[in-house]
């Protein structure tokens, strides 16, 4: 990744919720650029505000404070240039296959043809042929994920988001889809922006591992993983960045439990 | 229809003790019916005059079933049951389209926003409670005999569908509409295609519950005249102007039949719907 277009940049980005007349800050000073092409993985605490970031930068949730941009634009709303994934997949159980990876074409308003063309060319791509017609029920935790990617990946977004996308797969199927996950990633060369809170999923994925602090969130360190892929899980090197990020993020779990835990 | 007498064969062979406990319950029923009627009437196995003035309050159940059968084929007042039945239907689906059209929208806009939740709130709960045939009166002398009787069916059936439309639209999950949204989804296609297909299982349960009140609300309608007929005003009719009361049971019997049979569609409707969803 030399010197390309810089695809995401959060600056100084805030945000604090109010619930029950109480506010809690989820983010604070939050700062990262994604460049073209990237995969960033966002590692942190649970509660560090790591989907936030996501959502913020999906449309779903305005900041409080700072700036987010989309290919140097302000982002302001949701729109098709960002395709999500989603841990509950969030497919619409009423339409196939097919019409749920078409449903943002629909939306559009692309002629049927031409949906159908780009869909085709989907289901090919994640691996779902011969089940274009089926509904979600009918598939398993894994495929319905290759269905929500191939959703996603049907706006032709710049950039896809991915909310703990293999967070409710069992160990086998993750990590054959993260093996798919990095296939789709280098056929299409999409911009890859993935929040998990498994190391092992982070590095065996990320160009950049970044890790949050607990609540407010930040940015505590950005890693590169500079390891060649196909990774090994099992190779001094692997094993080496894994304890190295599995340290940082130890204290801020430690930070997190304890400020979970008031002295009182 | 080979398929469906397949099944019902098959029920039939699985389930045979509860159909036959179910078809000795009805059957120990008529036959008590039809012992109390011998007593009023002072027919066999109770011999000597008739028990009560008026034992025709209670005939027989064949007499009912006769009567029943009569209806159709004979004329009453100029009038076939068929064409009760018509009019009845007519105002009936004049009430129904009218309810359907305006519940569905507003239920959708309740459930969805907290505005108009709180615009339309006070004046439906002003309303709800009323028991639709309090408005029997007005109505009818307002809107005459076609229109008041469909006002009275539509305030019937309103508030279930109402209802139901409101607790499907705010049952949506979140996840599917944010997925929509970062989808490119606007305002409306949110609405169209994920409210709205979320929403239709609920819908039709307000339409099976809103159809039995319909029906309920119909007869009441109906029995302080109709013109044109009317089930309603039939079973009425027998009673008092005729004293046919094997007549009016059968009236009775019409609007059971018919009140099952518009539920029992919606009810199907209601189940495909719910497999389309695949809610369960």
């Amino acid at each position: 990744m030399d010197g390309n277009e810089l695809i995401i940049s959060f600056k100084h980005l805030s945000k604090v919720f109010t619930k029950n007349h109480k506010e809690i800050r989820a983010l604070d000073d939050f700062n990262l650029d994604v460049r073209k092409g990237e995969f960033v993985c966002l590692l942190g605490p649970s509660g560090c505000g790591k989907t936030t970031v996501l959502r913020i930068i999906a449309g779903l949730e305005s900041a409080t404070g700072g700036e987010v941009s989309l290919r140097g634009k302000s982002v302001t709303s949701g729109g098709p240039d960002r395709g999500m994934v989603f841990q509950e997949f969030a497919l619409f159980p009423w339409r196939t296959v097919r019409k749920n990876i078409e449903f943002g074409l629909e939306v559009k308003g692309v002629p049927e043809g031409e949906r159908s063309k780009t869909s085709s060319q989907l289901i090919e791509l994640v691996g779902l042929k011969g089940f274009e017609d089926v509904h979600p029920k009918e598939l398993s935790g894994g495929m319905k994920q290759r269905v929500g990617i191939a959703r996603a990946l049907a706006n032709e977004p710049a950039v896809l988001l991915m909310d703990e996308p293999f967070g409710s797969l069992d160990a086998q199927t993750r990590n054959l889809m993260q093996k798919e996950l990095l296939r789709i990633w280098s056929a299409t060369g999409k911009t890859i922006l993935f929040v998990t809170h498994s190391v092992d999923e982070a590095v065996f994925l990320a160009d950049r591992i970044v890790v949050m602090t607990a609540r407010p969130g930040k940015v505590r360190e950005d890693i590169p993983v500079g390891l060649p892929r196909p990774r090994d899980r099992t190779s001094r090197e692997f094993i080496e960045v894994r304890g190295k990020v599995l340290a940082e993020l130890d204290e801020e779990f430690e930070k997190a439990r304890t400020k979970e835990l008031p002295p009182d | 229809m080979e398929d469906i007498l397949k099944r019902f064969r098959g029920f039939l062979l699985s389930n045979w003790f509860r159909v036959l406990l179910s078809a000795s319950s009805l059957a120990v029923f008529i036959a008590l019916w039809s012992l109390y009627s011998a007593w009023l009437h002072g027919d066999w196995p109770f011999p000597g005059s008739p028990r009560s003035s008026t034992p025709s309050f209670i005939p027989y159940p064949w007499q009912v079933l006769a009567a029943f059968f009569n209806s159709f084929t004979h004329q009453e007042s100029g009038l076939y049951m068929t064409n009760h039945i018509y009019a009845s239907l007519k105002r009936i689906s004049l009430g129904f389209a009218l309810a359907f059209c305006s519940a569905v929208p507003i239920g959708l806009l309740m459930g969805r926003s907290r505005n108009a939740d709180a615009i339309a709130r006070p004046i439906m709960e002003l309303f709800r409670p009323i028991p639709p045939i309090a408005w029997v009166p007005i109505f009818l002398i307002a809107m005459g005999f076609l229109w008041g009787p469909a006002a009275i069916v539509f305030l019937g059936i309103f508030f279930p569908i109402l209802l139901n439309v409101i607790l499907g639209a705010r049952s949506v999950d979140p996840v599917l509409i944010d997925a929509a949204r970062t989808l490119g989804a606007r305002r409306v296609d949110v609405f169209a295609k994920v409210v709205l297909p979320f929403t239709l299982p609920y819908m039709m349960t307000g339409v099976k519950v809103g159809l039995g009140v319909g029906w309920m609300c119909i007869v009441a309608a109906e029995m302080l005249g109709a013109v044109g007929g009317g089930v309603g005003y039939y079973i009425y009719n027998m009673a008092y102007q005729y004293g046919a009361f094997e007549k009016m049971y059968a009236g009775m019997l019409v609007i059971g039949l018919l009140s099952v049979l518009t539920t029992g569609v919606a009810a199907f409707f209601e189940r495909r719907l719910t497999r389309w969803m695949e809610m369960n």
